[in-house]
């Protein structure tokens, strides 16, 4: 799409004969970045200065030049594309890459889908120059250049430096078909080892991967209608076909899925993405529909079909082995299928990582020791509390500590009283302290403070962890104090 | 007696007030500093199978104002911290839809909601919903307010702070104790305040009034320390005050 840059901003139709030049600063001067058809007719070429178009040209019409907004339009048009292949990528400039092989059957051949490809973008006012060919350097060489054939386009194809163009035109090369004929070894005698992969790649001789912009899904269905639909009961309708295809899949290789994305594609080119996860392997279709129904009435912007959708697909980037379920005779299994249940429908509502278990770490370190993660099912190990003593650990903690002023009756003494958040606590009872050194084998200098622990309550009855951070004396001169956990 | 559903508190007069003990399969208000402490003992008393759920209407898990809950604390309170699901809901009305959620779902041991602030939105036919709700799946529903009391349609309404210890030998700080009053009940009497002592090691409550005297006499407190186990039965006993031989533990 080489005039991507002006046809994004979408001309209104007696605009659309109108010159207009998108241009941007270089040097105080103001150069033509991009130009549209009707500039391109006059004359007007990307490098001219602004002053020498209007000069040309008086009824120009110039604006600013966005390379970020284009690279953007051009990844929005790259998810409009994963209609025809999941392959896809999008090339900046101006180009979309669209690994169709495989695919073209579905659209009624090569031919009908370049067809259908042209038209659609002509809907959205993109003029498109489509090429096919084997790797993904020769189409785009081809639909830049024009032509039938990679041997007979310019040897600017090969090459993006100026230098090397000139050099190889220098020798009398005009087209890729001439240096092809060389002997390699002097091709990259010449022109170095670079010239020559790009020769094989335009060439088709050399394979090129392509740098999909959303990962192979090992497991994906999509339906396509003649019709687009608008209607919400028959999207739903729509995804439940595509969820039953996809169980059929999941099931013949022993797999459940783990994550589902589900892509609705507008007939204006817009993509609606919706993802579900689930914390088991999963591939029971109400089950599913549900999470999707969950996922998608808590959307911040509503799915709006427009025109409707003509197509949808839903893909499964992560499997894990599921085997056949039994039902379980016991109602433990029962138990564990529901919480599994529940744990994915509060995933769906509210997002991945909003529902947290509680970890354990093995250190002394408090506020190491104890942590929350995302849900995923697992189990720690936690120490059992002596039988008959009071707490020992607050069941809150303050994550950082909190400052504290602490008045002592000897320097390294326990806690007498102390000021937190403006009110003033006199200890009643204290126990400690309980010393935790610094791990010092965990760092290279060897330092880190010790810390004093007091299980303190004040008159009231609240019970408070306070934490004194340094020796007195040895470690710090006027050691600092603070509230690390509220005990229940 | 127990009465079965219901969950003794201490034995005494907030039991006498609730019919036989809080009703499980119903929704209760809690309001207080020591409110989150109340909960997750409650919680645990019930010793219904199955994971906590701790739906917070904050956006990260657990950890609002007063700190993170801490992993190591809620095994030194007799719980399973893996048993302690945390949800952070993000929202009053998010933190409702997961708790309308997670009330249809059997397998659960408890629910509790903790919102931050003056939450005006739970209001009495949120109440309404979370009670009959909690009254048809039989789920112990516990519901986590700050600010001033509002209308509301929960089956009981308490008042929890913390109070001052049986202090140990060497004035440490004793077993938790709670200063809890019911501050209202739906059809029952209200107004009684007790104070209670959590038992980690029974996973339950006993009235503070039922343990032995004021202070540990030394002795009992090396057999704290030895870790040995009084025989004494809560319910029944009467009789301890006063008496030496049911040490702290069996209080």
């Amino acid at each position: 799409m080489p005039l991507l840059a002006s046809e994004r901003l979408g001309p209104s139709p007696p605009e659309a004969t109108r010159p207009l030049v998108l241009v941007a600063s270089d040097r105080g001067r103001q150069i033509i970045r991009a130009a549209n058809a009707a500039a391109l007719a006059e004359g007007l070429e990307p490098g001219l200065a602004l002053a020498d178009a209007r000069a040309r040209v008086p009824d120009l019409a110039a604006q600013a030049f966005d390379p970020e907004a284009d690279q953007a339009c051009l990844e929005w048009l790259a998810r409009g594309a994963t209609r025809w292949s999941p392959l896809v990528r999008a090339c900046p400039p101006h180009g979309l890459l669209i690994d169709i092989t495989g695919c073209a059957h579905l659209f009624g051949g090569e031919a009908s889908l370049v067809a259908d490809a042209v038209t659609r973008l002509a809907r959205l006012g993109f003029s498109a120059q489509p090429a096919l060919a084997a790797t993904p350097a020769a189409a785009m060489a081809l639909a830049r250049f024009g032509g039938d054939h990679v041997r007979d386009l310019p040897v600017a194809a090969l090459t993006m430096v100026d230098a090397e163009q000139i050099a190889l035109r220098r020798a009398g090369l005009q087209r890729v078909g001439d240096v092809a004929r060389l002997p390699r070894a002097a091709i990259a005698a010449r022109f170095g080892e670079a010239l020559l992969a790009r020769l094989d790649q335009l060439l088709e001789q050399a394979p090129q991967p392509l740098d999909p912009l959303l990962p192979a899904a090992p497991v994906m269905a999509q339906r396509r209608f003649a019709q687009p639909v608008a209607d919400h009961a028959a999207v739903r309708v729509g995804l439940e076909k595509l969820l039953l295809a996809v169980r059929v899949k999941l099931t013949a290789q022993g797999l459940g899925g783990r994550r589902f994305c589900l892509a609705l594609y507008r007939a204006d080119g817009h993509v609606a993405e919706v993802a579900v996860e689930t914390a088991a392997p999963q591939r029971d279709v109400p089950v599913l529909l549900r999470l999707f129904d969950e996922r998608i009435a808590a959307l911040n912007d509503p799915l709006d079909p427009g025109f409707g959708y003509d197509q949808m697909r839903l893909a499964v980037p992560v499997t894990a082995p599921l085997d056949e379920a039994q039902l379980g005779l016991d109602g433990g299994a029962l138990a564990e299928t529901q919480l599994t249940a529940l744990v994915d429908r509060l995933t769906a509502r509210l997002g991945r990582g909003r529902i947290r278990r509680l970890a354990r770490a093995d250190t002394h370190i408090p506020e190491q020791a104890s942590f929350d993660l995302p849900f995923d099912g697992g189990r720690d190990h936690w120490p059992t509390p002596e039988p008959g003593e009071p707490p020992a650990r607050p069941l809150r903690l303050f994550d950082p500590p909190q400052p504290i002023d602490v008045i002592a009756e000897v320097p390294d003494g326990p806690p007498r009283a102390f000021r937190w958040r403006g009110r003033r606590h006199v200890v009643a009872a204290h126990e400690g302290p309980e010393r935790i050194a610094a791990e010092w084998w965990r760092r290279k200098d060897g330092a880190g403070l010790t810390r004093d622990y007091w299980r303190v309550e004040d008159e009231s009855g609240r019970r408070f962890w306070l934490l004194r951070h340094g020796q007195q004396g040895s470690e710090a001169a006027h050691p600092r104090w603070y509230v690390h956990g509220l005990f229940a | 007696m127990p009465v079965s559903g219901r969950l003794p508190l201490d034995g005494g007069r907030l039991d006498a007030a609730l019919a036989g003990g809080l009703l499980l399969a119903g929704c209760h208000e809690i309001y207080g500093p020591a409110a989150p402490g109340f909960a997750l003992m409650l919680a645990l008393a019930s010793r219904r199978p199955g994971p906590i759920l701790w739906i917070s209407d904050g956006h990260t898990g657990g950890r609002g104002e007063d700190g993170r809950l801490y992993g190591l604390g809620i095994a030194e309170l007799g719980g399973d911290p893996g048993q302690l699901w945390l949800v952070a809901a993000g929202g009053v009305l998010p933190m409702l839809r997961a708790a309308a959620e997670a009330q249809r779902c059997p397998a659960l041991a408890a629910i509790v909601l903790e919102s931050h602030g003056d939450a005006r939105a739970i209001d009495l036919t949120v109440t309404r919903r979370l009670q009959l709700a909690a009254a048809a799946n039989g789920l112990f529903t516990l519901l986590l307010r700050q600010g001033s009391p509002r209308p509301s349609a929960a089956l009981t309404r308490w008042q929890a702070v913390a109070a001052a210890t049986r202090h140990l030998a060497g004035g440490a700080p004793g077993l938790p104790r709670l200063a809890l009053s019911l501050t209202r009940q739906r059809g029952g009497p209200s107004d009684i305040t007790n104070l209670l002592e959590w038992n980690r090691d029974r996973r339950r409550f006993v009235a503070a009034g039922q343990s032995a005297g004021q202070l540990v006499p030394i002795g009992a407190a090396f057999a704290r320390r030895a870790g040995q186990h009084g025989a004494a039965h809560p319910g029944a006993g009467l009789a301890a005050a006063g008496q030496r031989t049911a040490g702290p533990i069996a209080a």
